[in-house]
């Protein structure tokens, strides 16, 4: 096989999965990475833990120095792309340096979307939540502070809640809407979790939210529209990610709402693959092109368009919202499409905070819930994905006792191991 | 590169496996001592019944291993020698993203210890110890190859003469 110059924008979940799915099947052709951060990859699910100090910083990285080279990897840290040329196959850097490529990956991941027309939102303390470098300013005024307010009840706001907690800080959410987690719960899980939080001493202000963030250069207090001045001195912004894709904007790869990318993570041009939180794909539960900023999902996207890139021909089977969190010792796992008009069965323990949902489209599922028991949550993501027809077995999927046996007949995989 | 097989028309549910797999994870590794532990042993396979037939259910250290795919902690990695997904406990956060893609539901989680509970072909030792546990012989500990053999002379011996 004739060797290429691959590079690669990205050195998180899809970037490194890229590499790993292209020295499976192509050892010679050279790979290089270009990252913005100074880190060796690090996993960002986990910067909550290292913010909460439950994991050292060197532990957030899940791929060391070894990798680079075990894959010949050349690896420009600090370095940020600007802009693509796919006529003359070329990266521009922001420090003026070209790179030429013969395949092209953009796994640029997104950044913390922050509400630009909020009145001082660039005042000092006031953060997004997305990388070591966040974390460490954050810890830094936690030091000193003693009051944080957190602008988001969805999963981000809520671990840096969790985090900060643990870090001392009197912690109050605030929460636009009308209940916490609404990506990734229905109201009755999501009041699991409300309650949760309030028991251990994190204040969530649903309905609310801020009209003002008031200081003289540093943060000093943030406004509430019901006219309440909470002071303190941290804000952390927890109010979803949007793509990266400013990058692209003057080049010819297409743009919704990430980019966009077929079945073989390639993109409107021929050589130029995107995968991870940057990109658009089809997500299998909404039957619709969705941009799940998801590791699991950036994870699969990289190992597929490496493949391809080293010339495979694999499709990917698509996207998928999927969560697996827990605060307080409460577990919850969530898939696909749990609100809106869809048959659904459910059961509820308020004692033992079990709950358990599953949303049905005619005879597929589409959508799962399960919080305070996870067992088995991976059957229900099997037959998500697969599109199986579940109505043979429609009124014992939420059986505690469901297992793989029972739905062994509805899957692809013909699986060689009970006689 | 052996792994487990199962004859599902042997097994009764007896969950001696259970127990053995149990017993060996428990701190004491004595069934005595294992019950009366402060944080309870539990086994990595679970014998569910379906359509009148007993499946025993665990890790099949499965080719493709979405969990390791899945693994945000770097924690579960997948030993291409030796065919098995290993587990390091030191990076593991228990995020339970191992147990929301295991596409067989053999991943379940310690709540207590909070780390996944999933089949190691028990490292520690050299074979499974399920296998000697089962009163049957239900449950087979062996290659790929082998397997296939024996699936195909089941066939054969089947045929009328």
């Amino acid at each position: 096989m004739a060797t290429k110059n691959i590079v690669i924008i990205g050195n998180s979940a899809a970037g490194v999965s890229a590499v790993e799915g292209i020295r499976t099947k192509d050892r010679e052709s050279k790979i290089t990475i270009i990252s913005d951060e100074q880190f060796l990859a690090y996993c960002r699910c986990l910067i909550s833990n290292y913010l909460a100090g439950t994991i050292a910083e060197k532990d957030l990285v899940f791929r060391d120095k070894n990798f680079y080279s075990e894959n010949k990897v050349e690896l420009l840290l600090e370095k940020k792309a600007e802009r693509i040329d796919t006529k003359k196959k070329k990266v521009y850097l922001e420090d003026k340096t070209v790179i030429p490529y013969d395949a092209l990956l953009i796994a640029a991941g997104a950044s913390p979307k922050m509400p630009k027309d909020l009145k001082g939102i660039n005042k000092r303390g006031v953060f997004g939540f997305r990388t070591i470098k966040d974390t460490k300013e954050i810890l830094t005024i936690a030091s000193i502070s003693h009051t944080s307010c957190v602008l988001g009840g969805g999963l981000v706001g809520l671990k840096a809640a969790y985090g900060l907690a643990k870090r001392k800080q009197d912690v109050k959410v605030i929460v636009k809407s009308n209940r916490i987690l609404s990506q990734i719960a229905d109201k009755q899980a999501s009041e699991l979790f409300l309650s949760r939080f309030s028991e251990n001493g994190i204040e969530v202000m649903l309905n609310t939210d801020v009209s003002e963030i008031i200081g003289n250069g540093d943060l000093k207090a943030v406004k509430l529209d019901n006219g309440k001045v909470i002071g303190c001195s941290l804000v952390i912004v927890g109010k979803g990610v949007s793509p990266n894709t400013k990058l692209v904007l003057e080049s010819d790869i297409k743009i919704d709402k990430g980019i966009l990318v077929d079945e073989h993570q390639c993109t409107n041009i021929n050589d130029v693959y995107a995968a991870g939180d940057v990109a658009e794909t089809f997500d299998v539960a909404t039957e619709k092109y969705e941009n799940n900023a998801l590791w699991p999902c950036a994870v699969e996207q990289g190992r597929v368009a490496g493949l391809n890139i080293a010339g495979e021909n694999l499709q990917y089977a698509g996207s998928l919202g999927m969560n697996s969190i827990e605060f307080f010792g409460l577990p919850l796992i969530s898939f696909g499409v749990f609100d809106g008009e869809y048959e659904t069965v459910s059961s509820l323990d308020k004692g033992k905070a079990i709950y358990r949902k599953l949303v049905f489209k005619n005879s597929r599922l589409i959508g799962a819930l399960l919080a305070g028991n996870i067992h088995n949550s991976g059957l229900y993501l099997r037959l998500i994905k697969e599109r199986s027809d579940i109505s043979k077995i429609k009124d014992d999927l939420l059986d505690v006792n469901l297992n793989y046996a029972k739905i062994a007949e509805l899957v692809k995989e013909e699986e060689k191991i009970y006689i | 590169m052996k792994k487990l097989y199962y004859d599902v028309s042997k097994c009764l549910a007896c969950k001696s496996c259970e127990i053995a797999c149990a017993v060996g994870k428990s701190t004491s590794g004595e069934l005595f001592k294992a019950i009366f532990e402060e944080v309870k042993p539990q086994s990595c396979v679970e014998v569910k019944t379906t359509g009148g037939k007993n499946f025993p259910i665990a890790c099949r250290h499965c080719k493709e291993h979405p969990c390791v795919s899945a693994c945000i902690a770097g924690a579960l990695s997948y030993d291409q020698a030796k065919g098995r997904v290993i587990y390091n406990k030191d990076k593991c956060v228990g995020c339970w993203m191992c147990v929301m893609v295991c596409p067989y539901g053999a991943i379940r989680d310690n709540k207590e210890l909070k780390i996944p509970i999933r089949c190691d072909l028990c490292a520690d030792v050299d074979e499974p110890r399920c296998i000697k546990a089962c009163p049957m012989g239900a449950i087979m500990f062996l290659e790929e190859e082998e397997f296939d053999k024996m699936l195909a002379e089941k066939k054969v011996n089947k045929k009328p003469v």
